[in-house]
């Protein structure tokens, strides 16, 4: 899997709401450890169901690559699956799947990421073939051969077909003048059809060290049997050094840009993004604390501002959404989406009007009680919800060590959050939410063609 | 990473293709150079022993009403999932195609005394998530809660109302309307959905399943108020719901929250059962459209929920199409040829025949011989079955999933779901599980041709017309058997 969505996908609730210490159960066993050669491990134990999920989480991605060299993360991705010392081509999926296991892969810009789901008593096999392929990956030229060509569909079916999709990747390219944030995931098209499997290599060998990654057992197992696992699998790959890796920073105030792209759509929508930083850039972290806690109060919910007021309340918009993910390596975006509403006759720029408004009131009143406590219910029930999964536990475990954070940021959300003060709220909107940060997107039907 | 696994769609006859493409990167087959290769050792350490899964106390009674009810304590988190599912899909829509869906897309817009943004209001100040969706055969309401008596009762006592009292006032119809109209806006420049809604077409005539559940941009404004109110009545009646509850709740909690909301409801009988579908056309339609891919849907009618061939069609389907990697058709069209970026195949047992749909996409010059290629593989596979490793390997597969299909309390909640809805018996999962190893090559071999023939197939293609290409050579490598995988 691809998260080319990434952008999109750091809404409050979605990342904010993890496991706990907090107030309302036990709390869940986690603990860390490092091999000697630098694969950092951390176990959260929940034995519910007598199943695992091993994650193992590289520090590369998309943000890492350079111009020309687009989409190598992800290629890079796609080739672990054929084969290694151990393994030929696909035959480690063979034997997971033949296992009942659950696998696949996920790349990012920050990340690329390798998991399984298994029965508790198959986990040294995952663990087995994970070892394998991050120590003696074959990457075999005629794999590569057709692999690329299975990578060019997979762009034409998620990004050239999609038209949303499409322009979500040409406002990141724009939203993001400096860093490597303005590259797609899985490459620009011209990238992929000139990549060598030479360049791979080369991937591999740099960053593909144990001590370049992160490993996150969640599930019916105990801290004594993830050490013993661990040390016997990964214990003897040794550590190298990998190049350098510079947090991506972007220009504070790059100034006002504005797109207008004609794509295969039937209706208007608009995209708006401000340059902000993330958690790891932020000079305090209540500053994106205060813009996670912001965008939960526009999108958290069908009764959050965006909804209650411009979909339903004045009917501008048939659909909204706000975005925000502090979770990230470097500076991060707030991002805005919106439809007009075709019915009622409402143009994009009725819409922004619409939005601006909603940004500015952030600047001038600060948020009620009632709408903070309302985010803080979600928060704390959010912490227990999020324990029925151990998949989405892991994910956020790993993201967060992966970017640079620790993973106990996730058991500290709820202090995080009421630390944020209503005057917080209000300095972040007004530093942030600026022209001079400003990108705007304006997707249009494509014009009728005149021949 | 919203896969649902394999096994979950074996169990509730969900499949991907209706659900979504699986988000698959992988890129297995057994195709392997003939060199020698340390075996794994953890592999050969496994003990063959089929894994534990969480053990599961499936309760089930009926209330006073009618209402069917299924019940697993899980006191491990202080939480509680409540799923009811109403024989309410768009299979009951009669002339106005949309109804349905509507109808519970309006029950959380407006209880006497409270209007759309109080009850949201409402459930999110308690940290409490309602839930809503409507689909062929079921409609589904929601409720994710803290299990603390203060966040569970209120949050029950507004979820109540909303199923049981909504006012579907007008303002918000129009806007859901609205909002309606333009997401077919959006639709038309979907090849997938394009596909879609022309398979069922076809496939279907004029039966009920034929049309997609949000209707269409005639049939939706026509649906007023009135029309709501009196299918609200008839189909969300207690004796057309199953109540599936999970969580840190004990029985007699259980017992008085399921008789809360059968109470609630409008009072009636469960709805009659759809009639079933006529046999479609077999051939071939194309939809031009300006896309850089080509989607392929090929189908036809498979089987109903409780068909007895249920589980020998699942492992049939898992070894041609099913779950994503290794399978035939995976192998051959994108492993070997690097065609797609996934091809997939699936029965979805409904209440009437749903369908069995074999979905992909690939480059447009390459369409026309890739759709043979699919038809090609598909006819060998029924002609000949499976392999006797082939079958080995699924029965495998399918014991070794079993645990994942029930580790969590969403898990849980939705397999009691599709167990009452279909009305199987509580032994459900267990009897799945023990007729599936029970098979052979001959009894899956001939389940699926008993419900596939390969020139009856139903196809919609949608992309330009480009001119065509030959497909590349396939790559053939010696097959290597997997190493010493453990029996069980």
């Amino acid at each position: 899997m691809n998260v080319t969505a990434r952008r999109l996908a750091g809404l409050l609730l979605g990342t904010l709401c993890v496991p706990s210490l907090a107030s309302a159960s036990d709390p869940q066993a986690t603990h860390e450890f490092s091999l000697d050669n630098g694969l950092k491990v951390i176990v959260r134990e929940d034995h519910r169901a007598p199943v695992v999920v091993s994650q193992l989480w590289y520090k590369v991605g998309s943000s890492y690559e350079t111009p020309g060299q687009t989409g190598l993360s992800h290629a890079l991705e796609h080739m672990m699956f054929k084969g290694s010392s151990k393994m030929g081509p696909g035959e480690a999926s063979r034997v997971l799947r033949d296992l009942g296991a659950e696998e696949n892969a996920f790349t990012s810009d920050d990340y690329t990421a390798f998991y399984q789901v298994l029965a508790r008593d198959r986990l040294p096999v995952a663990l087995e073939l994970e070892a394998d392929r991050l120590a003696s990956l074959a990457l075999p030229a005629d794999e590569f051969e057709r692999e690329i060509e299975v990578i060019k569909e997979e762009r034409r079916l998620r990004t050239d077909d999609k038209p949303g999709a499409l322009a979500f990747e040409r406002f990141n390219a724009m939203a993001y003048p400096a860093s490597g944030y303005h590259t797609p995931t899985i490459g620009w098209m011209e990238d992929l059809k000139r990549m060598k499997i030479e360049e791979l290599r080369t991937w591999h060998e740099a960053w593909y060290a144990p001590n370049n990654a992160t490993l996150v057992l969640v599930g019916d197992l105990t801290e004594a049997d993830a050490r013993q696992l661990v040390q016997h699998y990964f214990g003897a790959i040794p550590s190298r050094p990998t190049p350098p890796a510079k947090k991506p920073l972007e220009l504070p105030e790059p100034g006002e840009r504005r797109t207008v792209l004609h794509l295969k759509t039937q209706l208007p929508s608009l995209l708006f993004g401000f340059n902000v930083p993330g958690l790891a850039t932020a000079a305090a972290p209540r500053e994106a604390q205060a813009l996670r806690l912001i965008a939960a109060l526009l999108d958290g919910g069908y009764s959050a501002r965006l909804p209650s007021r411009l979909e339903r309340g004045e009917e501008l918009v048939s659909g909204a959404s706000a975005n925000y993910d502090a979770f990230t390596r470097g500076d991060s975006l707030f991002v805005l989406s919106a439809t007009p509403n075709a019915q009622k006759g409402k143009t994009l720029e009725q819409v922004e009007a619409g939005l601006w408004r909603l940004l500015d009131d952030l600047k001038q009143t600060p948020p009620s009680a009632e709408e903070l406590e309302r985010v803080r219910a979600q928060v704390i029930a959010g912490l227990v919800y999020e324990r029925d999964s151990i998949t989405s536990q892991a994910t956020t475990i790993g993201q967060l060590e992966t970017v640079g954070l620790s993973w106990k940021l996730m058991d500290e959300e709820l202090s995080a959050l009421e630390a944020v003060t209503p005057a917080d709220v209000q300095a972040a909107a007004r530093t942030y939410f600026t022209r001079s940060r400003l990108s705007v997107a304006h997707i249009l039907p494509e014009e009728a063609s005149h021949d | 990473m919203t896969e649902r696994t394999a096994l979950r769609r074996g169990l509730l006859g969900l499949t991907p293709l209706l659900l979504g493409a699986l988000l698959g990167v992988a890129a297995p087959g057994a195709l392997a150079e003939p060199v020698a290769r340390p075996a794994l050792e953890s592999l050969a350490a496994l003990n063959g022993q089929a894994p534990a899964r969480r053990t599961l106390d499936i309760q089930s009674w009926r209330t006073a009403e009618g209402a069917r009810v299924l019940f697993v304590p899980a006191p491990e988190l202080p939480m509680f999932d409540l799923r009811l599912t109403f024989a309410a899909g768009s299979a009951q829509d009669g002339d106005a195609p949309g109804l349905a869906l509507l109808t519970n897309a309006m029950l959380n817009e407006g209880v006497p005394g409270k209007d759309v943004t109080a009850i949201a209001q409402g459930f999110e100040g308690l940290g409490a998530q309602f839930g809503n969706g409507a689909y062929r055969d079921m409609a589904v309401v929601s409720l994710r809660s803290l299990s603390a008596a203060d966040k569970r009762d209120a949050a029950l006592d507004l979820f109540t109302r909303v199923i049981g009292q909504p006012t579907f006032p007008e303002d918000s119809l129009a806007r859901i309307k609205n909002q309606m109209l333009a997401s077919f806006e959006f639709q038309k420049k979907n090849p997938g959905k394009l596909a879609g809604d022309a398979l069922f077409a076809r496939l279907y005539g004029d039966h009920p399943y034929a049309h997609p559940s949000d209707g269409d941009e005639k049939s939706v404004p026509a649906i007023g108020v009135e029309r709501l109110r009196a299918f609200h009545a008839k189909a969300y009646a207690a004796g057309n719901v199953v109540i599936a509850l999970v969580g840190d709740l004990d029985r007699s909690r259980a017992e008085a929250i399921a008789a809360q909301v059968s109470k609630a409801l409008p009072k009636g009988p469960a709805l009659p059962r759809l009639p079933a579908p006529k046999a479609p056309e077999a051939g071939t339609q194309h939809i031009e459209f300006p896309s850089s891919q080509t989607h392929l849907m090929l189908a036809e009618l498979g089987i109903e929920r409780n068909d007895p061939d249920w589980p020998a069609l699942y492992l049939g389907n898992q070894i041609l199409g099913g779950g994503g990697f290794g399978t035939r058709l995976m192998e051959e069209v994108r492993e070997k040829r690097g065609l797609t970026y996934g091809v997939y195949s699936g029965f979805t047992g409904m209440q009437a025949r749903g369908p069995f749909l074999i979905t992909l996409q690939t480059r447009a010059e390459l369409s026309e011989n890739t759709l043979g290629l699919v038809r090609t593989i598909l006819a060998d596979y029924l002609a000949g079955g499976p392999t006797q490793k082939e079958l080995n390997d699924a029965k495998r597969e399918t014991a070794g999933s079993f645990p994942l299909s029930t580790a969590s309390n969403a898990d849980i909640v939705g397999q009691l779901g599709a167990i009452g809805f279909y009305d199987l018996p509580l032994t459900y999962l267990e009897d799945f599980m023990a007729k599936v190893q029970a098979l052979s090559v001959a009894d899956v071999k001939a389940a699926m041709a008993r419900h596939l023939d390969p020139n009856a197939l139903v196809i919609v293609t949608v992309g330009p017309k480009v001119a065509q290409q030959p497909l590349p050579a396939p790559t053939e490598k010696p097959l290597e058997q997997p190493l010493a995988v453990p029996e069980h």
